[in-house]
């Protein structure tokens, strides 16, 4: 069988700009696999080109077998992958349930069914005590975990999180780490991208890592903490003595 | 019935009193031409019952879908075109002709929607700005068609002859109750659309078209369709319009203060709610037709006839109109942001409050809002 979510040689560029070049990599049913990179290494380009808001300029993006590139982001979600902004977009004239119906119903044209679902998922993210309040309201820590509940709603087989946990204070991050592991024991795939270093290595199975929109490695979390390549990466050249 | 009943009702949706309310309002509108006849003070009614018809289908695209067109002109000209053409040149009946008029008014929507919604914001209001001013320049231009600058006057109407009653078009009766009818029907629609799978995906273009798109919307197909619905109510406005005032040039019917208008009645009422179109209409079109036709203040009996404000208004601020709208606008955006509605809303909300909070015991949690 093949892989879940198969990227293979994806390149972006932008005019001169080569923002993702020639990435590719797997991820298999149920896995967390974690994208990172310093600042600007092309993750969240990589997000966009995998659920249609940008068309590779190469390359090919298949989702359970079925080559997506080239679809809307509406018919990507429709199949079951749908991503979180990194800056978090609340409906913000709109309540909290009122946000996650709107996830719901791309699965249902009942108002009242959809309501159920989004009740459920408030729940299970917690914010279910904040459902009428006006989403742009919210403090950031609850707007990501609206982000989340929203997505959820959609009943993804695959989530891409992109930078759930940042701006968040530790007991926050916590609980969004909880929830993640909560997730894929229902069996949710998931790629997250996260500058956590510690949040990161805790919650993937798999590590991708890009730099300069190349991948520059991938692994277990302990092989990637270890590989030359990646510490160069982040930390620079090591001055010899 | 019992089941389309409850498929209404939904938490912030159907309710029996108000429901009730709305029916008790619109028999009671009804009833006015069996008090009261004098042509002045119908005449306000029926331009008040217009104007929410405007509203209300520009609301639909602009207050829940976000998208302020500035260019409804086209749609309400077009209509007003077609139900005034096919009368004069094809006789043909205008009850026809308004149906019609809407269909041709939802083919022009697809034309303009599939431009101008690849654009975003300022530079889609822009764009909707030109799309009409092209109809509007175009129906000067091809006389043929349009006779241009010379306009179409209307000779009369056909009497509407059904199996039980025959409508004569005349005077001002059968349009209070045409345009009466016609503000109920876009009322209605709009709070299908509000309390509708519509309603949700429209308001979540509105708040982030990105983010909405994500969710598995289409936003150009949804954009289309309420500028589809927009459009066709509009042009029922215009049909009706041109038949009451029984004249229509490319300056009346596709003018730009035509659309501003529609924007106008929204952000002064409320923009993106059922009732904001209604207060909006009822205050611009009190203030312009009192500054263009102060005689209608004598005929209701607030002013005598030979009082001098009349013949101020009349001497001095008869085109002022567009002056108190500036005026208006600007006050509205200061201090009212949500428009009349929005500052009704919060007064009752702080009256509540008040009450609230002297006879509850603290034990009572504040609900939320």
């Amino acid at each position: 069988m093949s892989a879940f979510l198969e990227i293979k040689n994806v390149s972006k560029r932008f005019g001169g700009l080569a923002a993702n070049s020639d990435v590719s990599f797997d991820v298999g049913l149920g896995e967390i696999v974690g994208l990172i990179g310093p600042n600007g290494a092309g993750k969240t380009t990589l997000f966009n080109c995998i659920t249609g808001f940008y068309a590779p300029t190469s390359g090919d993006v298949l989702f359970k077998g079925v080559r997506i590139n080239g679809l809307q982001p509406d018919a990507v979600c429709r199949l079951g992958m749908v991503r979180t902004w990194q800056k978090v977009r609340p409906l913000a004239k709109m309540t909290v349930l009122d946000n996650v119906m709107v996830g719901a119903l791309v699965r249902t044209h009942s108002l009242r069914v959809a309501r159920q679902v989004a009740q459920e998922q408030l729940r299970v993210v917690r914010l279910d005590h904040k459902s009428h309040f006006l989403a742009g309201s919210l403090p950031i820590g609850e707007r990501k975990k609206l982000e989340v509940g929203r997505v959820l709603a959609t009943k993804p087989e695959l989530l891409l999180l992109d930078e759930v946990m940042g701006g968040l204070n530790q007991a926050e991050s916590e609980e969004i780490i909880l929830l993640i592991l909560e997730l894929k024991k229902l069996g949710l795939t998931q790629v997250v991208i996260e500058h956590d270093m510690k949040a990161i290595m805790r919650l993937s199975d798999r590590l991708v890592v890009l730099n300069s929109g190349e991948k520059l490695a991938e692994g277990s979390p302990t092989q990637v903490a270890t590989n030359k390549d990646v510490i160069t990466a982040y930390l620079g050249e090591a001055v010899d003595a | 019935m019992s089941s389309l009943l409850r498929s209404l009702r939904t938490p912030r949706g159907f309710s029996a009193p108000a429901f009730l309310a709305y029916l008790a309002v619109i028999g009671l509108v009804a009833l006015v031409p069996q008090f009261s006849r004098k042509p002045l003070i119908l005449h306000m009614w029926i331009m008040v019952f217009l104007a929410i018809a405007q509203g209300s289908a520009w609301n639909i695209v602009g207050g829940y879908a976000g998208q302020y067109s500035v260019g409804h002109a086209a749609y309400f000209g077009i209509g007003a075109y077609t139900t005034m053409l096919l009368l004069e040149l094809h006789q043909i009946a205008p009850w026809y002709g308004i149906g019609l008029s809407m269909l041709n008014a939802v083919l022009l929507s697809v034309v303009i929607g599939s431009i101008t919604f690849r654009l975003r914001g300022p530079y889609f209001v822009l764009a909707s700005i030109s799309m009409a001013e092209i109809i509007r320049l175009a129906a000067l231009h091809f006389k043929d068609l349009t006779r241009g600058a010379e306009g179409i006057l209307l000779n009369g109407i056909p009497p509407l002859e059904t199996p039980w009653f025959t409508v004569k078009f005349l005077g001002k009766v059968p349009f209070f109750y045409t345009s009466l009818g016609l503000a109920v029907i876009v009322i209605s629609v709009t709070w299908f659309v509000q309390h509708s799978k519509l309603g949700y995906t429209f308001q979540a273009i509105r708040e982030d078209q990105d983010a909405a798109h994500s969710l598995g919307i289409n936003p150009t197909l949804h954009k289309n369709l309420a500028l589809m619905l927009s459009a066709a109510f509009t042009a029922a406005a215009g049909s009706l319009f041109a038949l009451y005032v029984r004249f229509i040039d490319p300056n009346i019917a596709f003018g730009i203060d035509v659309s501003v208008q529609m924007v106008l009645i929204c952000i002064i009422g409320g923009i993106g709610t059922i009732l904001g179109p209604v207060v909006g209409s009822v205050v611009l079109v009190l203030l312009s037709e009192s500054l263009r036709n102060p005689k209608w203040l004598v005929q209701a009996g607030l002013l005598a006839d030979s009082s001098p404000t009349v013949a101020f208004i009349e001497a001095r601020l008869s085109n002022a109109h567009v002056l108190f709208y500036g005026v208006l606008v600007v006050v509205v955006v200061l201090f009212a942001p949500e428009g009349f509605l929005g500052l009704l809303r919060t007064a009752v909300a702080r009256v509540k409050k008040r009450l609230a909070a002297k006879p509850t015991p603290p034990s009572q949690p504040a609900a939320a809002a």
